[in-house]
């Protein structure tokens, strides 16, 4: 469990695919654009760091929800 | 922006402010406030009002002259008055390292450096440096790629196609500077160069074939690492509602960190080659900053028509009321 790489991106990457909102992941002053799987990586976030995330548009709520799961279910690797 | 320290100037611009640190290699974390250089000047000789104790301070041989001619007690009080816990560090410029100031820097801790430039040849030079280190930065989701030497920002939502336009671009002999993410700084308070994050560095994700290195696979000629924004495009899903530009007289422009760029919209829809049109817009750029405007140039010819087809309609109109004047 590394953080943020590459499955874990493209989980999130898959996820926010069938959202219609406009999503952004903040980390160490850098904010990105969560729909972009590069930029993500870029941010190297490494395992138990703080990141803030916003969501903006017509299924916030919901997109929000289903990031939450994801984040808590570590994105379905082995509990480690 | 991150805080700037004497660290980060001393490393960056050492070797080219030729930079000798002589004493305070512990206290390289002091932050510099502002992007501001200063000679003490009047300061020198007491009189502290307005003396902006925060900004990088350098002595050249007319400071030192001055100094020596001093008391060496006077000296070291009028030192300690401008060199204060706030000031960043010290410059001695092509001049002596007076003892005093050596003792004082090391009281308070400041670091000390020394340069074989004079004072104001520093001064320029340091000043310079400073503006372009704390200039304004934006990091835009978009791709940034080289076409016939101009910069072109490609933006649009996700999925439109920016990176399968920028390989396509490449495979015709163009250049990637960076995928996905652009950081941008303003450079010389006038243009805008935009550059990828290293960790990322001709990489682009391409949906249904993963991450490539563009340069392993194309070669080092396709890609370059920092490059001046010339223009925007932004490609957009075609809509039949929005009211595309058709004739060009019109230059949209966008904003960017304060700085104004040509600005267009290009529909995508399949059957459309992006990358055919993406080139003619570049193309297009390079021939209007040449000097020739194809849109302006074919609606001048055409209003010299339409006005030369006036003038012969009204003497052709003339001609014939005149005939039937005489007939009549």
């Amino acid at each position: 469990m590394l953080g943020l790489h590459a499955r874990p991106a493209t989980v999130i990457a898959k996820l926010l695919q069938q959202s219609k909102s406009q999503v952004m992941f903040s980390y160490k002053k850098e904010t990105v654009n969560a729909r972009s799987i590069m930029s993500i990586l870029m941010l190297a976030v490494k395992k138990n760091s703080q990141i803030t995330i916003s969501v903006e548009g017509e299924d916030a709520e919901e997109t929000m929800e289903r990031l939450m799961e994801a984040f808590e279910n570590q994105f379905g690797e082995a509990a480690g | 922006m991150a805080m700037y320290v004497v660290g980060d100037l001393y490393s960056r611009h050492s070797a080219y402010l030729e930079l000798e640190l002589i004493v305070g290699s512990e206290w390289l974390w002091r932050a510099v406030a502002a992007p501001e250089a200063q000679r003490p000047g009047v300061s020198l000789s007491g009189y502290l009002k307005n003396f902006e104790v925060r900004r990088l301070l350098i002595f050249g041989q007319r400071e030192v002259a001055y100094l020596s001619d001093l008391t060496s007690r006077t000296r070291k009080k009028r030192l300690q008055e401008i060199i204060n816990t706030k000031t960043p560090a010290v410059f001695l410029a092509n001049c002596d390292v007076l003892k005093e100031v050596h003792e004082v820097c090391r009281e308070k801790e400041i670091p000390l450096f020394k340069s074989r430039f004079t004072a104001n040849t520093l001064l320029s030079k340091m000043s310079y440096l400073l503006a372009e280190d704390f200039s304004p930065t934006l990091s835009c989701h978009g791709t940034l790629v080289e076409a016939f030497g101009v910069g072109v920002l490609i933006q649009g939502d996700s999925a439109v196609g920016k990176s399968e336009a920028a390989l396509g671009l490449i495979e015709r002999g163009h250049r990637l500077v960076a995928d996905d993410i652009v950081q941008i700084r303003v450079r010389e308070g006038s243009y805008l160069e935009g550059t990828g994050p290293e960790l990322t560095r001709h990489l682009m994700e391409i949906r249904g074939i993963g991450i490539i290195n563009v340069a392993h696979l194309y070669g080092a000629v396709c890609v370059r690492d920092e490059k001046r924004l010339d223009l925007v495009v932004k490609l957009e899903e075609w809509n039949d509602r929005h009211f595309y530009d058709r004739v060009g007289l019109e230059r949209k422009e966008c904003d960017l960190l304060g700085v104004k760029l040509p600005f267009h919209i290009l529909p995508v829809k399949p059957g459309r080659d992006v990358v055919l049109l993406l080139e003619t817009i570049v193309l297009n750029h390079r021939l209007r900053e040449m000097g020739y405007n194809s849109a302006k140039e074919f609606n001048t010819k055409l209003h010299e028509t339409i006005s030369r087809k006036q003038v012969e309609a009204s003497r052709e109109k003339e001609k014939i009321s005149g005939q039937t004047a005489m007939q009549g």
